[in-house]
């Protein structure tokens, strides 16, 4: 299973210079990501989790960000490994939506709200399945005109198509029926009812669960091996998250591809992840099975995140919150950064910053106070509410 | 205004048998629909249309002068004769000029100075504009810091000293008006650009992996476009004013009919009560000003219901 990674990510450090300084976005940040895997990757909000998944497609902008130090290693089938800090702007843009693709958070802003939601998905599938789209409207790739190919990859409307491209009509029409088909097909595939009407439609004719599912689409219309979701279920409403989750893992169990979720939202954890990284001030400070880490967690962080979810058995009008608040990530002293916030912190705390070690086979936590006999993992006993929900974890 | 910020009609779902080309066509049409329920814009189309006829259809109109049709013909025999007199319809200016002659010729030197001036700004501002905000960082600064020189001085009184410079004459008014527009459209779009480059959308065709071109092309651009739209309109008016300024203080050639210059030709008249030259062509010029001002705010109010009331 070892050998069978699909992304590596490590030691990485992203920074973002502003005028007070550089802020450290993320440090030192290392996962990894089997095959067909999902991992949760959890924090409150500018804890680095959005930056950390964004670093994996090059989309951290530069400047003002910049890469410090690390790699991010991705196993391309066939091809062998590819640095993706390190690649070419052109091997970049081959890997992105290929391999690797992503939804957002708020699905009314991730579509051009200019064009139809059809061109827009016709101009993925132009953009990395020209060949496929012609050979189905029955021309020859090889032969192709360069128009023909020009149409295949943008999508010219019937009218450029005939007059400007100067394309014989049955040609025009067969390679215009491949490409609403290829487009019906990813829509389809999706729950979307009645496809070839919501082709026609501009984004803000459909509801947020339907332009989700648009977006689903449009990430997954090359088959990529790994899906990163940025809370791709905040901006949308209760009843609607559920089926959208189900839906991403529905297309992971058939096609295979790891998915990235990047939330706050420990039900989806819970229900969807197979494992679990939680950040903290841009480092990670815990990572295990999600379930165990759910049940059992040993970051004082973890411990206090899981206490700050409301319980039915909460007592009305009292929220159970981590004390203090995130530290600033502009020039950060060199020592634990949930220091200041934490119960159990020491001398030694606040004299390095902690680094991941490894407490059991798949566990690995980042704290100083961790097996003493004052530590987080034996005074969760006194913490019933993680407790409580461990126990309905298990259920 | 009948149309506010509320009355944003979606296109009714078109039916499945219908091409992507007629959406779009019917939602073009929709925008249309909405314009022309504002009774103002209304008018101001309307005006804009005559003005139209009337530079397309100026030879049929009245007779051209010749050599030159830009000059008007002299009836030495009928000076400062008021309108109606000897065929004069709008009556005629101290050298024996025909007013209406004037006018409507002047419409189509309008027509010339504003088209040009308008698409000339329109697309060099765009590409300034477009450069420096997909690229940024110094490339950024500097050409925004260029504009800038250019925006400290007022238009008018730059645009008056190139066309001083250059010499009277027409075309280097349109010259002179080129060289001072182009800076609010650069401005504009760069604003504009930089604030749809954050749109989730355009980091989701990043995503898929299009290149910069195409997501400019096709996120970026149509989506950051639209105020430019209405500052063109608006530029219609104003360049039109600007021009007739120039060229009524005399920077077009002397006796052309040019309604700024038929206005300066008039206005020695005015105390002694020859109010028809100088008046008859500045109703020209506040009519072709008032209606592509007119159209300009009613396409504000459809397009970008935000900015309405400045």
């Amino acid at each position: 299973m070892s050998q069978d990674w699909l992304l590596k990510v490590e030691n990485l450090s992203v920074r973002f210079q502003s005028r007070g300084g550089d802020a450290h976005a993320v440090e030192g940040v290392s996962f990894e990501i089997q095959r067909g895997e999902t991992l949760a990757l959890v924090g409150e909000t500018g804890c680095g989790k959005s930056v950390t998944a964004r670093s994996i497609l090059r989309l951290v902008p530069e400047p003002p960000g910049k890469y410090v130090a690390g790699s991010i290693k991705l196993n391309v089938e066939g091809k062998g490994v590819v640095d993706i800090l390190s690649a070419s702007t052109k091997e970049v843009m081959a890997i992105r939506g290929e391999r690797i693709s992503m939804i957002f958070q708020d699905p009314g802003k991730a579509l051009n709200p200019s064009l139809t939601v059809g061109s827009q998905l016709a101009e993925v599938f132009g953009q990395h399945r020209g060949e496929m789209i012609l050979e189905s409207a029955g021309i020859d790739p090889s032969k192709a005109s360069r128009a023909e190919k020009r149409v295949a990859k943008q999508r010219a409307s019937f009218v450029q198509l005939r007059f400007f491209h100067l394309t014989r009509r049955s040609k025009a029409a067969a390679l215009q029926k491949s490409i609403d088909d290829a487009v019906a097909r990813s829509l389809a595939d999706t729950g979307i009812p009645n496809p070839r009407k919501i082709m026609k439609s501009y984004p803000h004719e459909l509801s947020g669960g339907m332009k989700q599912r648009v977006m689903i689409a449009q990430a997954l219309a090359c088959d990529p091996d790994l899906l990163i979701a940025d809370e791709p279920t905040t901006a949308l409403d209760v009843t609607i998250q559920a089926r959208i989750l189900e839906l991403i893992q529905d297309m992971q169990k058939r096609r295979g591809m790891a998915v990235l979720y990047i939330t706050h939202d420990l039900s989806i954890v819970r229900e969807f992840a197979d494992r679990i990284a939680v950040m903290y001030a841009g480092h990670i400070v815990e990572t295990g099975p999600a379930q165990e880490v759910l049940a059992n967690p040993q970051h004082p962080y973890t411990t206090g995140l899981l206490g700050a979810i409301p319980h039915r058995r909460t007592p009305r009008g009292q929220l159970a919150a981590i004390p203090g608040s995130v530290p600033h990530l502009i020039d950060p002293p060199d020592q634990c950064h949930f220091a200041s916030r934490c119960q159990w912190a020491a001398e030694a705390c606040r004299g390095h910053v902690p680094q991941l070690h490894t407490i059991q086979p798949n566990r690995k936590v980042a704290c100083f106070r961790f097996g003493e006999s004052e530590s987080p993992s034996v005074a969760k006993a006194d913490m019933p509410i993680p407790a409580e929900i461990s126990g309905e974890a298990r259920r | 205004m009948t149309t506010g910020p509320g009355s944003k009609k979606t296109a009714q779902s078109p039916t499945p048998k219908k091409s992507a080309v007629t959406v779009k066509w019917a939602r073009r049409l929709e925008v249309g629909r909405e314009v022309l329920r504002n009774p103002l814009t209304v008018i101001g189309l309307t005006i804009i249309f005559l003005f139209l006829m009337m530079a397309v259809f100026a030879p049929l109109l009245v007779e051209p002068n010749q050599p030159d049709p830009y000059q008007s013909p002299r009836d030495w025999s009928n000076i400062d004769s008021p309108p109606g007199v000897a065929g004069h319809v709008l009556g005629t200016d101290s050298t024996g000029g025909d007013v209406l002659y004037g006018i409507i010729w002047g419409s189509r030197l309008s027509l010339q100075l504003s088209v040009t001036v308008v698409l000339f700004t329109l697309v060099f501002g765009t590409m300034v504009g477009s450069i420096a905000a997909m690229r940024g960082g110094r490339i950024d600064n500097l050409l925004m810091r260029i504009v800038d020189v250019f925006l400290s001085i007022p238009e008018l009184i730059f645009a008056l000293a190139i066309a001083a410079v250059l010499g009277p004459s027409f075309s280097n008014i349109i010259l002179a008006l080129a060289a001072v527009f182009w800076v609010k459209y650069a401005r504009i779009i760069r604003g504009e650009i930089i604030k749809v480059k954050q749109a989730d959308y355009v980091a989701a065709a990043r995503v898929v992996g299009d290149s910069t071109w195409n997501i400019y092309r096709k996120d970026v651009l149509p989506n950051a476009a639209t105020p430019l739209i209405v500052q063109a309109t608006l530029d219609m008016g104003n360049v039109v004013l600007i021009g007739a300024t120039l060229s009524f203080i005399g920077l077009a050639q002397a006796g052309l009919t040019e309604w700024g210059a038929l206005v300066s030709a008039g206005q020695s008249g005015l105390l002694a009560g020859e109010w028809w030259v100088s008046t008859f062509a500045g109703l020209a010029i506040v009519l072709w000003a008032l209606a592509f001002n007119l159209v300009g705010d009613g396409l504000r109010d459809v397009l970008d219901p935000k900015t309405e009331g400045r």
